[in-house]
């Protein structure tokens, strides 16, 4: 089984995030870029295929500090690894790289297309729904586990409330991974270090062939604090007042302890 | 103008958020427009007993399926997008409208916009909100018609439920679509709610990533245990295996409604204030002042989490007069 991962180097959601001077981006001079969650559960899910029933891996990164997650993914099993130029300063849009991906995969003789079932940068669209749509591949989203058999797969996805269906699929296919079926893998300082010798491929965006979805009129932060009180940032007056506002409630401890 | 609104629905039950995407559609219909409800599944009848907001209803009856396939709901939407042709389709932000609402823009090479929380019509055009990182940020966009929107629930207030007149619902046939479809459905496994139930918890206590690592949630389980609480987690930490998934808060877990959510860690992602916002008295404790959970929290504290926790579980347990 060949596999294609995709890797989107995001903006690192804890971080704090400004608006651009036009106000139709945000700054993203000062940004720290991480790989999307999502996608890291793609490569596990991608790995622990390959050792569960042999695949030959490869990983296609986009975005700030690509070469530096394609090590990772080098050093975690990826066989080959491949990135993508991606426009200055632009969000990486599903939309955008979707063709990019369809023509990989063909090039590659993937059978299996992996890749994060989100981003925060995926307002466009989301790109494993894209990618399906463009190869005409089934496409699932929202996976958690993932299993070769015979000439298809068994698919686990999430839907609300704890519910998990499982599909069986055919290949070639598409998979909006939410969740791999083990925790993403730690990554010794000597592998990565040994596999900082493995050549990363380049390879140049194609146009994504769509209209743009949409015209940014403008960027705002949300209204901040709603309508809550701010207790502060000191942790005795914080508990002071809590222990207040539970009792007000009707909450205590004790008043529980009654029940 | 004519809009299709994508509804869902799993055994023979139609899922809330349906209701809302006919009243977001409503809400942009002008006098003489046509809000058409598309409907997949085996809950025909139930849709049928609601959907009466809508003008019109096409049913993909698709009995003897507890649960309709993505790939299979998506080509029976072309078929109607094809013979309909209207110039909105809405999509719910569901498990299923994530694989639908693109799939269905790039074979018509229309627009798309996710996470909308509002649509407003200047005549030929829209313009729409969406939710960008993890909402952070709110864009505000013009998206030329036609069009595909991908809808947050809980963004549009339900359509009142009544009867559709059975002259304006067309059935249009499943029978082919599921039978070559690549993608079948083998299982649907529902937890056993027997230890944890979410939804019926009076008291939650929520971590998020802002725990840290695995052996601190024991702190917050001390805590949870002093004030009669469950504890519970949001979808980073559920990931890591720090909790069970039946104690995860939010789109992918639980909808929960207890009297008292205190949030300790918690950033307050869009999809986990679906499944929480509703809550009667919310406390976040989040060291990022500007973290989305504090435009739900009933009080807000930026304190270390771990003092906060210290502190208060220290209150709790000496309790005056004793």
């Amino acid at each position: 089984m060949n596999i294609l991962v995709v890797l989107r180097m995001i903006p690192d959601s804890a971080g704090e995030l400004q608006l651009a001077e036009d106000g139709r981006g945000i700054d993203r001079e000062w940004l720290d870029f991480q790989l999307n969650d999502f996608d890291d559960h793609a490569l596990e899910e991608a790995i622990l295929l390959k050792e569960a029933g042999g695949a030959t891996v490869t990983a296609v990164a986009i975005g700030e500090g690509a070469n530096r997650v394609l090590q990772m993914a080098a050093a975690r099993g990826a066989d080959e690894v491949i990135a993508l130029q991606a426009e200055d300063d632009a969000m990486i849009s599903s939309r955008t790289i979707a063709a990019t991906i369809a023509a990989t995969a063909r090039d590659k003789s993937a059978d299996l297309i992996l890749c994060g079932v989100q981003s925060t940068e995926d307002v466009f669209g989301q790109l494993a729904p894209y990618v399906g749509a463009m190869l005409d591949w089934p496409h699932v989203s929202g996976t958690n586990r993932v299993v070769a058999d015979g000439a298809g797969l068994r698919v686990t996805q999430e839907r609300g409330a704890g519910v998990a269906v499982t599909y069986e699929m055919t290949l070639p296919a598409v998979l909006g991974v939410q969740t791999a079926s083990k925790a993403p893998r730690y990554v010794s300082g000597s592998k990565l270090r040994e596999a900082s010798k493995t050549p990363i491929g380049r390879a140049a965006l194609e146009p994504s062939g769509f209209e743009r979805s949409a015209e940014i009129r403008e960027l705002r932060l949300p209204a901040q604090g709603g309508s809550g009180e701010d207790l502060g940032n000191d942790a005795e007056n914080v508990a002071d007042r809590l222990v207040t506002i539970l009792a007000v409630n009707g909450l205590t401890a004790n008043g529980l302890a009654r029940k | 103008m004519k809009m299709i609104a994508c509804t869902e629905g799993r055994s023979d039950k139609i899922e809330a958020f349906s209701l809302e995407m006919i009243a977001a559609a409503r809400s942009v219909a002008a006098a003489g427009d046509e809000v058409v409800a598309f409907f997949a599944g085996q809950a025909a009848k139930a849709a049928a007993a609601s959907f009466g907001a809508a003008d019109r209803m096409i049913v993909a009856d698709a009995a003897g399926s507890d649960l309709i396939p993505a790939e299979t709901y998506a080509r029976l939407l072309r078929d109607a997008v094809t013979a309909e042709q209207p110039d909105l389709v809405l999509v719910p932000y569901s498990a299923n409208g994530l694989d639908v609402a693109a799939d269905i823009a790039a074979r018509t090479g229309w627009p798309l916009l996710s996470y909308v929380n509002e649509i407003k019509r200047d005549g030929e055009t829209l313009t729409v909100v969406a939710q960008m990182y993890g909402g952070k940020v709110l864009a505000e966009c013009v998206v030329k018609l036609p069009a595909v929107l991908m809808v947050n629930p809980g963004a549009f207030a339900e359509a009142v439920p009544s009867p559709i007149d059975a002259t304006k619902i067309q059935q249009i046939d499943a029978k082919t679509a599921i039978e070559s479809a690549k993608v079948k459905m083998v299982a649907i496994d529902v937890p056993d709610y027997a230890d944890v139930d979410l939804t019926t918890a009076e008291r939650i206590v929520c971590v998020g990533r802002g725990i840290g690592d695995e052996a601190s949630i024991d702190i917050a389980r001390d805590l949870a245990t002093i004030l009669g609480a469950e504890i519970a987690g949001s979808r980073p930490v559920v990931d890591n295996g720090w909790l069970p998934k039946l104690r995860q808060v939010g789109k992918s877990g639980q909808k929960v409604k207890p009297k008292l959510y205190l949030a300790l860690g918690v950033s307050g992602a869009p999809e986990h204030l679906e499944g929480m916002s509703h809550a009667d008295l919310i406390i976040a404790v989040n060291t990022d002042p500007k973290a989305p959970i504090f435009n739900v929290a009933h009080y807000g504290a930026t304190c270390d989490l771990f003092d906060l926790v210290a502190s208060l579980s220290d209150r709790l347990q000496a309790p005056p007069g004793r």
